[in-house]
């Protein structure tokens, strides 16, 4: 518990660069509890983020993250640092959403989606956030690959090497998948 | 308009806070599963643990404020989340089997698990449309659990992340479906809380006690308590306890019993519930004697063996006390948590209500925390009605910024805009989070004291379920010589803010205790229905440093006793060979019962006054039936409440009993209070299975 609290007093940063994350990951990768609590403490909200971005659902965003939350705790020790800490939670967010995703029964939540979305914005901007959630939604239902490297650049605003890094593809791969969201979007809207 | 400015569009998608049960649910989730990989690790068996868990779990408060209290401010984000963390941290465990996991309240009763599958479980319970939609997906979604495929393909091959991917994907297949469910349970059971049964007490309990199925994590967190027990007279004449006009209890057991559940037996306050009622009991004529005391003995609903003493308590309101201005000031809990319909939408809602209660020239502030923090509405005169309600409607739910000072606040709005004449009261509105800025209960408690004895006292309302965090309700609101209540409803709301809380505004006693003689002429043995939690020492009553409960205007006390009259036995206590019936300060033994004194302060004082009266044979009735409407209704109120906490003593009535003897002692009921206890009879008894006869083997009378 000290752990814990030690850890909360250090500002809170999902920040790769952040020595302190680095040693998080370290100590809960060897089994450390308080670690792995405050890691996981430190990265719900990009996770739960993330999730809702992918999922565009509330609710279903919950339980990506708290499924995200689950596997982290397994496979930690697995974590092997090659890849930026985030990087590798962004990957295991996007898998666990496109697993998710496979079962048919997810669709009727998307219905829910755009009521969500029109209560966060203030009227001024119900205008824009319309058009951008129209786009959302076209983009929501790009074949995964193009729709994780879409939302990756410009939803998360990642470059394409980092997005490459995330979804352990090239940097090429990146821009051919944007590459094609735009045609198939041409399409759509 | 080129592709590439469309799709600049996306970053503008700007993605909800989560809900702080979702963030605490997954952080416990993640949790377990770290336990449970690390017992993987070191030991071959993760079953142990869990179990081990399990029983060590003995919900502490004081362990969560600790944590808490460590936690610095600046971080008050994460100590947000620590304080739901530590809940769970003690309390979801895989033991909870997935077929009831969408049941807010713990089940005990054996006769309901036979018919607790899904199917029963939709029929029966009136879910919020949230719970349903989350068991229409959740449970739907995650039960399979099926195993990933290979993700990304072929690119995978040329990746050099290969064996991260594996690493990720690996742990998706043993994802336990109660973890993810586990979610819409938070934290802690009344089971870890649960009431401490005596051997003996043991040996006789009902069935519910014996049925080792497991209470469910409900959330809800109820100070445990046992029954009180039947006392002989020549032991201990003297019964003392606080008054109590507090009706959480009741609200919360009707909302489980609509919901299709019994409540947790910790749950039930029998004088919670009795008090709930209106009665009608002559008011006192002056002020020289402000209290009027009725009483009834009666033969008891349940036991032929015994009497029932029915003791009805009715204040008088001074004229200027009635109009006494009300300074209000509202701290309200805005965490994500309050989003639910039944939460602060609710009292938006139902906050009209209360302005239509006070006078013109009182006033309203309103300080909010835990979501968004600090003054909403400065010190407003209700006359300023339109203000008042659009800065309730401003209030929004959610956000992560902590209130660090929201209580101080509060009570420092109050004391600056202080009104020595009036009622100056803090109103907490809150489902749980008392994250109020100061995280240690025992300091809460005493600072709340200390602003109690500079003249601003505290209610509470407690709001939905899940959270509710009944104990700290009940003693914040005592420590603050205010009520506390719960509100789950419109309906309730109505009562509670517009009929209660204009009532117990107007503060006409204080420190009200009542004490009982029990005379040993006339009776053997006694034993208190309900008023657990309000027990005081018999040398309490005449100290007045001895805090006890309020009184507020248009408020009656209802307290019950149920006795054994000298001569008569009800098996339980052989009667003393040795000691002789001691004659009672009595002009004429052997007349009287019993004799009552009761002992309240003026708002304003600090030295008690004494009120007392002599139940005599004269106010007994010889049948129950010839009892008045309010006590045969109170006694109804009493055995369900009894039943309820699984007390064998009300054995000897069944539910559809009750439900006759309260349907025959309505009265007027002008709200429509009496006629809905009526329903939850009846859906006790179907919960419960009576009539069903599944109590096969048990010394419980099918009927």
């Amino acid at each position: 518990m000290t752990e814990t609290v030690e850890r909360i007093e250090v500002d809170s940063a999902a920040d790769a660069a952040d020595p302190p994350l680095d040693q998080l990951v370290r100590r809960a990768k060897s089994g450390n509890r308080a670690a792995f609590s405050a890691l996981i403490a430190d990265h719900y909200d990009m996770i739960h983020r993330v999730a809702w971005k992918w999922c565009g659902d509330g609710h279903e965003a919950e339980d990506v993250a708290q499924e995200v939350c689950v596997k982290l705790a397994t496979a930690i020790s697995g974590f092997d640092g090659r890849a930026a800490f985030s990087s590798w939670v962004y990957r295991i967010v996007i898998n666990t959403v496109r697993d998710r995703q496979r079962s048919a029964v997810r669709r009727k939540a998307l219905a829910v989606a755009h009521l969500e979305l029109a209560e966060t914005e203030d009227a001024a901007g119900q205008e824009e956030a319309l058009a951008a959630q129209e786009l959302w939604q076209a983009v929501r239902q790009l074949p995964a690959k193009q729709r994780d490297a879409v939302l990756l650049i410009y939803a998360e605003e990642k470059t394409h090497a980092e997005a490459a890094t995330i979804l352990g593809i090239k940097e090429a791969t990146v821009s051919w998948h944007v590459h094609e969201a735009r045609k198939a979007l041409r399409r759509l809207i | 308009m080129s592709n590439k400015d469309e799709l600049e569009k996306l970053n503008r998608l700007k993605a909800p806070m989560p809900s702080k049960a979702a963030r605490a649910a997954a952080m416990t989730a993640a949790m377990e599963a770290f336990d449970a990989a690390e017992a993987e690790k070191t030991t071959t068996s993760t079953q142990g643990f869990a179990l081990g868990n399990r029983l060590k779990a003995i919900f502490d408060l004081e362990r969560i404020f600790k944590m808490d209290i460590r936690v610095p401010i600046t971080a008050a984000a994460a100590g947000l989340l620590l304080m739901p963390l530590a809940m769970q941290l003690n309390s979801t465990t895989g033991l909870v089997p997935p077929a009831d996991i969408n049941l807010p309240f713990s089940t005990t009763e054996p006769a309901i698990v036979d018919l607790e599958d899904d199917a029963a479980i939709e029929t029966r319970t009136q879910a919020k449309s949230e719970m349903t939609a989350a068991q229409d997906g959740d449970s739907a979604e995650t039960a399979p659990s099926p195993v990933p495929e290979p993700v990304m393909e072929a690119e995978m091959a040329e990746e050099q992340f290969s064996d991260l991917a594996a690493s990720a994907e690996a742990p998706a297949a043993p994802a336990p479906t109660t973890q993810i469910l586990s979610r819409k349970l938070q934290a802690v059971t009344g089971a870890q809380n649960s009431a401490i049964v005596s051997g003996d007490e043991a040996a006789f309990a009902p069935l519910r006690d014996r049925i080792a199925v497991p209470e469910m994590p409900a959330g809800d967190r109820f100070e445990a308590f046992s029954d009180q027990t039947q006392v002989s007279v020549a032991d201990q004449p003297l019964s003392t306890f606080s008054v109590d006009v507090d009706t959480a209890s009741y609200a919360y057991v009707r909302r489980a019993l609509e919901t299709g559940v019994l409540p947790p037996r910790d749950a039930v306050r029998v004088e919670e519930m009795i008090n709930y009622f209106d009665y009608n009991y002559p008011a006192p004529e002056s002020a020289e004697t402000p209290f009027s005391i009725t009483t009834g003995v009666f033969p008891t609903p349940w036991n032929a063996n015994t009497r029932l003493m029915h003791i009805g308590i009715s204040g008088y309101t001074p004229p200027q006390l009635a109009d006494q201005p009300a300074n209000l000031v509202f701290l309200i809990d805005t965490s994500g948590s309050m989003n639910d319909a039944d939460k602060l939408p609710l009292l938006k809602r139902s906050f009209a209500l209360l302005l239509d209660q006070l006078r013109p020239e009182d006033t309203v502030s309103i300080v909010t925390y835990a979501g968004s923090a600090g003054v909403v509405l400065e010190p407003t005169e209700v006359s300023d009605r339109r203000t008042i309600l659009d800065a309730i409607t401003t209030l929004q739910p959610g956000g992560s910024t902590a209130g660090a000072a929201g209580i101080e606040t509060a009570y420092r709005l109050a004391a600056r805009n202080f009104d020595e004449d009036g009622v100056n009261r803090v109103i907490l509105a809150t489902d749980g989070d008392f994250n109020v800025g100061i995280s240690d209960p025992e300091t809460l408690k005493s600072f709340i004291e200390d602003k109690r004895d500079d003249g601003i006292s505290l209610s509470v309302l407690g709001f939905g379920q899940g959270n509710l965090n009944d104990a700290l309700m009940q003693a914040l609101a005592q420590n603050g010589n205010g009520n506390a209540y719960y509100i789950d409803s419109y309906r309730e709301a109505r009562k509670v803010l517009a009929e209660d809380v204009a009532g117990t505004l107007v503060t006409i006693a204080k420190d009200v205790k009542i004490q009982v003689e029990f005379n040993p002429a006339t009776v053997s043995s006694y034993r208190q229905i309900g008023y657990e939690s309000r027990a005081l020492r018999a040398e309490d009553f005449n100290n007045d440093r001895v805090d006890a409960g309020d009184i507020g205007s248009g408020h009656t006390v209802t307290a019950l006793y149920e006795f054994v009259p000298a001569g008569m036995s009800d098996g339980l206590i052989d009667p003393s060979r040795y000691s002789e019936a001691e004659p009672v300060a009595s002009p004429e033994p052997g007349e009287e019962y019993a004799y009552i004194k009761l002992r309240y302060k003026l708002p304003d004082g600090d030295v008690s006054r004494l009120v007392e009266q002599p139940v005599t044979v004269g106010s007994v009735f010889d049948a129950t039936a010839m009892a008045g409407n309010d006590q045969r209704f109170a006694a109804a109120v009493a055995a369900l409440g009894q039943k309820l906490r699984g007390s064998t003593a009300v054995d000897g009535i069944s539910y559809a009993d009750i439900a006759a003897l309260a349907e025959g002692a309505l009265g007027v009921d002008a709200h429509g209070y009496r006629a809905e206890f009526l329903d939850l009879v009846g859906l006790a008894r179907t919960i419960s299975g009576e009539g069903v006869c599944a109590h096969s083997g048990v010394d419980v009378d099918c009927r």
